[in-house]
Formats: structure tokens, sequence, C-alpha cells
């Protein structure tokens, strides 16, 4: 079994003046050699706080956050050490005044690699992004996919042990997406490389990584942040409930106060069409809405979107699919169970 | 006026100026590269006394430092007055504050991003200070030149510190205003075209500076 590159313990961070204790709170994780990990979640989930910390760009403000057996900020210059094997492409790139040789380059240089092998590795990441002769070019002008790429060249050239990417493909039309998460396979396979990647793009997630670890609102959720739906909690003490629009509950059992996030498991939802004259089922968490995009994930199963008051993503069974009535555009009835919903994050609720 | 003491009064310039531009940089801009980086109490009124002290005029720091180094003052052992060192003291101490104004404001318009670049890709914390000033290399550049320009110009520390002495601390304003005060016009008239020269010479570099910046960016 391959090493472990990261083991996280209990880690927290938190922001100077954001509210609550901590912007980031991870029991734990553990990232293998060679690996390579999406981070999934909505804007504010912590995404890029957390590849931060991955990148010791930030201290954890509590925890032990271990690489390679050890804890870099236990060492005197450690995070730096450090810096030099886990490399980080940021999401809006910064590129030096110069050439995009120069930028290639840079941490080549830093290494004080030979010039010939400097310029041998710089060339060979131009390619690998298909910027094949653009070196001498200065970078002013370059458009914001350009950039990206020679962001992710000079990241490539490092070869680092661990790349960290945050929205690596953000900037690139949808074609150019898909060479580049290319790419990233071929980084971690022929250079055992291990990667970790943010993204919003489940499916991204899923054609990339060994792994999805899901983040909503700073925590560890379990689930696609598309059923993830956060409020403040009322309750009638035998079931409580959270209204993510006004008049809109998704209830589950017991009695909870405070602001939670609700996950919906997307296997636990189930869908029926809205048509054919049968009535409604009645009881808690009923929805409808009408099928927005639908995509399979193997063989035996579908992954379909249903947008209405809220949106949710359902796992659905391929065969129940036409047996169902189920079809793009199509409207439909979305219903869980209360005791399916996992609430997480349960902070005590604010006075005044 | 003999040729002789034509070119020292410039070699004095040139000297007392250029010395006073390199030693107040190199105060300066590690002053201002710790200002632009950090935010800390007490910050504003560093800049607001800095600003302040731009505006400075150089006779009131010729007096100050008059009063420092003249024989009866608390630097009077020293036996700097009238040397050309306490010419480059005075013009250090005029400097200072503009390289620092004009040095803070370059590198707070570097992208912040450049550092955290640099730390991503491996650099130390040290490395990446050099990061950060390489990005500003330019304005920075106009800085340390404004800050020689205003060196060179000035006359107020020149006559108060040097004394004006022949072929010792005479430089070419101290020159300017000795040959107007004899009634020597031409020579005055030729001593300022020669200091609008080295004006317009700095002035030149800073331009060149600025093509430079904006053909590699």
């Amino acid at each position: 079994m391959a090493g472990l590159v990261y083991r996280l313990d209990r880690v927290a961070y938190a922001y100077p003046q954001a509210p609550g204790p901590f912007s980031l709170e991870l029991e734990a994780l553990t990232i293998a050699e060679g690996e390579v990990l999406a981070l999934v979640g909505p804007n504010g989930a912590g995404k890029t706080t957390l590849l931060m910390l991955l990148a010791f760009l930030l201290r954890p403000a509590r925890g032990r956050l271990d690489f390679l057996g050890r804890d870099p900020w236990a060492e005197t210059d450690g995070a730096a050490e450090a810096r030099r094997e886990a490399v980080l492409l940021t999401h809006h790139p910064y590129l030096f005044k110069g050439t995009i040789a120069d930028n290639v380059a840079f941490g080549l240089k830093l290494r004080k690699f030979p010039e010939a092998e400097t310029r041998a590795r710089a060339a060979a990441a131009l390619s690998l992004v298909e910027l094949d002769g653009w070196g001498g070019r200065s970078v002013s002008g370059l458009s914001a996919g350009q950039a990206q790429r020679v962001a992710l060249a000079r990241a490539l050239a490092l070869r680092p042990r661990v790349l960290l990417l945050d929205e690596p493909t953000a900037n690139l039309d949808a074609a150019l997406g898909l060479r580049m998460e290319a790419v990233l396979r071929e980084a971690g396979h022929d250079w055992g490389t291990t990667v970790v990647f943010s993204t919003h793009n489940f499916s991204q997630a899923s054609r990339l990584a060994d792994a999805i670890f899901y983040l909503s609102e700073g925590r560890r959720v379990e689930f696609s942040h598309e059923n993830c739906f956060s409020g403040t909690t009322a309750t009638d003490g035998r079931t409580s409930w959270i209204e993510p629009k006004p008049g809109v509950r998704i209830v589950f059992p017991g009695e909870t106060r405070g602001h939670v996030t609700c996950v919906i498991d997307p296997s636990a939802i189930r869908l029926t069409s809205a048509g054919g004259g049968a009535a409604p089922p009645s009881g808690p968490n009923v929805f409808r809405g009408r099928v927005s995009r639908m995509e399979t994930t193997d063989a035996a199963t579908a992954l379909v979107r249903v947008s209405g008051d809220l949106v949710f993503r359902a796992t659905v069974p391929v065969g129940e699919l036409e047996a169902g009535g189920i079809s793009l555009s199509r409207e439909v009835l979305l219903t869980f169970e209360p005791r399916s919903v996992k609430v997480v994050g349960e902070r005590p609720a604010e006075v005044g | 006026m003999i040729a002789r003491e034509l070119a020292l009064a410039v070699w004095v310039s040139l000297k007392t100026s250029g010395l006073a531009a390199v030693i107040a940089s190199a105060l300066a801009v590690p002053a201002a590269l710790f200002l632009a980086g950090r935010e800390f109490r007490g910050k504003k009124l560093i800049l607001a006394v800095n600003q302040t002290w731009m505006a400075a005029p150089t006779v009131v720091i010729g007096l100050l430092f008059y009063s420092l180094l003249s024989r009866n003052g608390p630097l009077g052992g020293l036996g700097l007055l009238y040397t050309q060192a306490a010419m480059t003291v005075g013009q250090i101490f005029l400097i200072l504050p503009l390289i620092t104004g004009f040095s803070y404001t370059a590198l707070r318009q570097v992208d912040r991003r450049a550092r955290l670049t640099a730390l991503t890709l491996g650099a130390t914390g040290r490395q990446a200070g050099w990061i950060v000033l390489r990005e500003a290399r330019f304005p920075l550049l106009v800085a340390v030149l404004a800050g020689f320009a205003r060196a060179v110009s000035e006359v107020g520390i020149a006559m108060m510190l040097g004394g004006n002495i022949r072929y010792a601390t005479r430089n070419i304003t101290t020159s300017i205003a000795l040959e107007t005060a004899k009634g020597e016009f031409r020579n005055g008239v030729v001593l300022g075209v020669l200091l609008l020269v080295l004006t317009l010479g700095i002035n030149y570099l800073v331009q060149a500076g600025l093509r430079g910046r904006d053909g590699g960016a």
C-alpha cells in the first residue's frame, strides 16, 4: 500500500475577523501517495482554505497536519521545505513580469537546477499544455485561459511530489479543460504525483479523482453540495426543520436548535412522474420540480438533477428511468424520508 | 571660473548626491517593503509623518544638522561640518522620506498574488520579498532617481553643511549661488544649463525605465 502524504488530525483554521470559531474544521483526512483527490463544495465551503493549508501557506489554528510523516510547522523552515514538495496552482494564477519561459523556469531556478535541464523541463512542460514554442513571448496580453496554462506548465515543470490545484480548468473552454484533465492524469500516472484539486464540477471530480471529499461551510459532508441546505432550525419537539426558502421545509426527526446544514443522500431520494393523475404522496419532504440534467455515472446508475423550489441531485437505477417516466424536462415529484436527512455543522443559535 | 573648478563642482554634486541616493535607498526600500507588506497599529501615523517630512524645506534640514554638527553641537566632536560627508548626511535626511514614500506606493501596487505565487513555487520568505521587489523594479528605480534628482538640485543643505569651500565642498548649486552673488551671470547660466542637462539625463533614465516596464510586463 502506498505511504501517506498527508495526515490531518482535528485540523481547524480561523480567518481573522471571520464570524464563528473556525472557518474550516476537519476531524480527519488522509491522502495517500499517488492518490487523486477532488475537493467538491459550493463557494465558501472551505476548499481553497484546505488547499492553502495543504500547501503550507496557512498554519492550522488547531490540530496537527503531518506531511510525509512529519509536522512541518513544528520544524524551523519546515513549511518552506514542504512547499518545495507540494506546489499549489491558485484559482487566478499570477504570472511574473517577463517571458513565458521565465515564468515556467521560475521554480526550477529557485531549486538551482542546471541551465540545460531547466530549459528542457520548461520546454517539455509548455508542450504538455500545448504551448510549444511560446517560451519567448511576453506574458502581457495573454488571455485568462493561456495564463492558466502557463501557470499549470510552471507547476508541472517542477514535477512535484504533490500538485494542489484550485479549480484548474475554471478559465478553460470545455475541450481544453478535458485535455488538461488528461495532462493531470498523466502527471499522476507518470510521475506518481499526488494530485488534490478543487472543483464545482461533480462530473469532473468523478472523471479524474480516486476519491471525492465533500465540503460545506468548512465541514466535511458526505455527499455532493447540491443536496446541502443550510438554515436555522425550528422544532415542534418531535421533528425539526429548516426553510432554505420561505415556505419550503426540509424536515428531519428529533429536536434540534441552531444553525445547521442538512445533507440528503442522492440515493435516498425517490423520483416519480408528476403526471398520470395519481395522488401526490403526502407527508414531509415532498417537492415538485423538473428534470434539468441527466448523466450516467456507470452503466447501472444515472445522476438526475431536479430543479424546483430547491435543486436536488438523485441517483436512480437506469432501469427505473423509463419505467418511472423520468426524462429530461419532465415534471417529477421528489420525496425522501426525514430520517435520511443528515444534519451536520450544528452550532448553537445566536442569541439576540 | 576655471575648468578644473567646474569639473570638481560637478564631481562633488554627483558624489555626494549619488552616495546619498544609494544610502537612502538602502534604508528606504526595505522600510517600504516592511510597511507595504504588513498592517499594524501606528502604520498610518508613520506614513503621515513620512509625508510631512517630504515637504521639509532644505534650509530647515540644513539648519537642524548645522546645529548638530557645529563645534558646540552634540555631534560637533565628529568634525563633519563643512565636509562632503556632512552634505551627504543632510541629503540622505532630505530624500529618505521621498524614496520611502515612492517605494511604498510602488510596492503597494504590486499584485498581492506575486508573493503568494513565489511561496507556492518554493521560495522562502526572503526570496519572496526579493520577488516582490523585482516585480516593482521600474517604479522603484523611479523612486531612487527621483531621490537623486532632489538631492543634486538642492542648495540649502549643501550651502549650510558644506560651506561652499572651493575645491572641497563647492558643488553645482552652490557655485550657481556664488557666481550669481558675484554678478557673474554668464557663469551662473552655464552652470544652470549643466545642472539642467544632468536633471534631463536623470529624467531620460526614468523614462527609459518606464518604457522597459511597459514593454516587459
